[in-house]
């Protein structure tokens, strides 16, 4: 079968084309009006941190939804819906590599949302900076993730050492003359290390006397531990660690009658978790938190912190934690430096670099609290601006109790029943 | 001298944890030859269900230990054969295939528990929960107490299973010889279940304890089997009776570093005993090891 040339055909053909092309270039010229910013979140969705990373998916979610009630992020008088892309770590650093890779290259994403955990952060900094691509982490809080100084991560959470450190000078400062003397444990693993340390650090900067510091294997027995404290009787006993730590912690003292006059533990104590857990035995415990619903900050996306909070629970069922609240606000911090940025998505490897570089100017308030990121030093693009709330868990509520501020209610010193 | 004391019976009591682990593990090496990787996961398993029981059905775990018990034995009685086919099989090295396998099924239990339980620690509470006896200078947790009553319980009963008893004839036949003991009308395969039933049953009431002292997670299996293995490797791999010598050396030794020494250094001294014990006496600390 041979294919003639007919002019008839070539004319109705050329007709048919040209009209399509005419009838098309509107909805391609509203496709150009409609570009997306899209954002990776890369995270632990799976494996043994999957409930953190699905805090963090829960907080960067909740920011893009509410962007894209208002149409999106503004950029020069336009609006620019977000689009949000996952990729799953499974709770292991060399799969959060590869999870940031695959949204980079596959999904072309314009900006990362980092991990739960500091492992997988530093895993994927590398692949930030390779593409360069900026990451905005709203968790990660090892101080380690920030001594390399990686050029494109900013942390939103003021790394542990310098929260825990404020939280017991702020502690010491409330007590006054009632407290003089603190012992720190901790476990003997990266993140409660630096806790511990962080704590001993304000221990020594608040003038109070160290009886004792001493770090322990993850999965000791702590009734050694336990029995010197109680014979040591420090007036603040300090503990690095994780929530079953904690629990093995108040569980063990219990069993050998030992109650500390103050107990002040870090990430997780403030946990519904372990506030279950641990029963009537959690009245009284000390914790840290970056932010609480009822510090005085706010912003025009989430209103105030209180509202944040009541915004999340009718989304989510539960109330936020500071993990949460800070993964919302990177979304403020990308929407900022979009903002002065004025250029309009998609954004190629030159316009991320200045994007870069506008998040590293970032200065504003938010419902979160104050973020601004460290230009040089050991904690190089960490948010050093929030001040730690001291909390106080009373009957199973969460009530921040100093710093002034952000004080809720009255420090109980010493805990009911103490030794 | 009041610390001193303290910590002889923090490190008695210690001891009596790392009895009630090891004992089981110990019986089913004997007989089955098997180094179980699974002993944490059936650790766990056991905490979980005594959680489940105390919260669900309001079961104190004073009383739904029993019932763990009864139905870890009937587990473990159900998988005792393929554990017995797997480590009797005619492929290369079946003793590390036993192990592997076993390695497997503690890695199912734990994806199962991560599952069915979250990755929250859960505390089990008891009317024993922080009740204590005080004598003199020295707290008692009555907890802890329990636990180390129980690894005696455990003990004694496993002596008077194992020498006053036809099955328990049967059994020391087995870990003697296993084909002797067959030609002499032992039915091996029946008796080997039973074996890992029993090994099932006791490690998972020990999960029940040790849940009740600490609290459960679904990664807290593999450190007890670390522990397990440091037991069973002083007491020597096999010998039941040099498990109760060896849990309480290894509790004393425990409590004292980390009360005169460090905490930190707790594990790397345990470590250093364990190497010195397989050079200087490498079937046990009662010599009857394997």
């Amino acid at each position: 079968m041979s294919h003639k040339f007919s002019r008839r055909k070539f004319l109705r053909n050329s007709l048919l084309g040209t009209g399509a092309m005419t009838l098309g270039f509107p909805a391609l010229n509203v496709q150009a009006a409609e570009h997306k910013v899209r954002c990776g979140v890369v995270t632990s969705l799976s494996g043994a941190n999957r409930f953190g990373g699905n805090l963090t998916r829960r907080g960067y979610d909740l920011w893009a939804e509410e962007i894209n009630k208002l149409g999106g992020i503004e950029i020069a008088g336009k609006r620019y819906p977000v689009e949000m892309f996952y990729g799953d770590a499974q709770s292991q650093p060399a799969s959060g590599a590869d999870a940031a890779e695959r949204l980079i290259i596959q999904d072309e994403v314009d900006v990362l949302f980092g991990p739960y955990t500091s492992g997988v952060t530093l895993a994927v900094q590398p692949i930030s900076a390779k593409y360069r691509v900026p990451m905005i982490s709203g968790s990660a809080e090892s101080p380690n993730v920030w001594l390399a100084k990686p050029p494109f991560n900013f942390g939103m959470i003021p790394a542990v050492d310098l929260t825990t450190d404020k939280s017991m000078v702020v502690l010491a400062d409330n007590l006054g003359d009632r407290a003089k003397t603190a012992s720190v444990i901790g476990v003997d693993e990266p993140f409660s290390k630096e806790t511990a340390e962080g704590f001993r650090k304000g221990v020594e900067e608040s003038g109070l006397e160290l009886l004792s510091y001493e770090l322990f294997p993850a999965n000791s027995d702590l009734s050694a531990i336990v029995s010197k404290l109680k014979a040591a009787d420090p007036d603040i006993v300090a503990v690095g660690g994780h929530e079953s730590v904690f629990i093995n912690f108040v569980n063990t003292a219990k069993a050998l009658n030992y109650k500390p006059k103050a107990l002040i533990m870090h990430y997780g104590v403030t946990s519904a978790a372990f506030i279950n857990e641990t029963g009537k035995e959690s009245h009284g415990i000390l914790g840290v938190a970056v932010w609480t619903a009822g510090l005085p900050y706010k912003d025009e996306l989430f209103g105030t912190a209180s509202d944040y909070s009541d915004l999340s629970f009718s989304r989510w069922g539960t109330r936020p934690d500071y993990t949460e609240a800070a993964c919302s606000a990177s979304g403020l911090v990308l929407q900022d430096a979009a903002r002065r940025l004025g250029k309009a998505p998609p954004w190629n490897q030159e316009t991320r670099v200045q994007l870069t570089e506008a998040i590293e100017d970032t200065d504003i308030e938010t419902f979160y609290g104050p973020v601004a990121f460290a230009k040089e030093g050991s904690h190089f693009h960490n948010n050093t601006k929030p001040v730690p709330a001291v909390v106080q868990i009373k009957d199973g509520d969460v009530v921040p109790v100093a710093p002034e501020n952000a004080s809720k209610g009255e420090l109980v010193y010493p805990i009911p029943g103490a030794s | 001298m009041d610390l001193f004391l303290q910590t002889l019976v923090n490190g008695i009591l210690i001891g009596g944890i790392l009895i009630c682990l090891t004992i089981g593990f110990q019986l089913t090496f004997g007989v089955l030859h098997v180094i179980d990787f699974a002993v944490g996961g059936w650790t766990m398993l056991g905490g979980y269900t005594a959680y489940w029981l105390v919260t669900l059905a309001g079961i104190d775990p004073f009383i739904s230990i029993f019932l763990v018990f009864a139905l870890f034995l009937l587990i473990g009685r159900g998988l005792g054969p393929l554990i017995y086919h797997v480590r009797t099989s005619r492929y290369a090295r079946p003793d590390l295939m036993a192990l592997a396998f076993t390695f497997g099924i503690f890695l199912f239990m734990r994806g199962g528990a991560l599952w069915l339980w979250s990755y929250n620690s859960r505390s089990v509470e008891s009317v024993l929960s922080g009740q204590f006896l005080t004598l003199g200078p020295v707290t008692i947790p009555l907890l802890r107490l329990s636990a180390f009553l129980m690894a005696l319980a455990f003990s004694l009963g496993l002596f008077i299973l194992l020498y006053r008893s036809r099955f328990g004839m049967a059994v020391r036949a087995l870990a003697q010889n296993r084909d002797h003991a067959g030609l002499m009308g032992v039915d091996v395969k029946r008796v080997s279940a039973w074996v890992y039933g029993i090994y099932t049953g006791l490690t998972a009431s020990a999960g029940v304890l040790i849940a009740t002292i600490y609290s459960v997670n679904p990664t807290v299996g593999i450190r007890y089997t670390l522990f397990a293995f440091f037991v069973a490797v002083l007491a020597g791999l096999g010998s039941v009776g040099g498990v109760l010598v060896a849990g309480l050396i290894l509790g004393l030794l425990e409590a004292y570093v980390a009360t005169y020494i460090g905490a930190r250094y707790s594990l790397l001294i345990v470590f250093g005993t364990l190497y010195l014990a397989l050079l200087v006496a490498p079937k046990g600390v009662l010599g009857r090891g394997i």
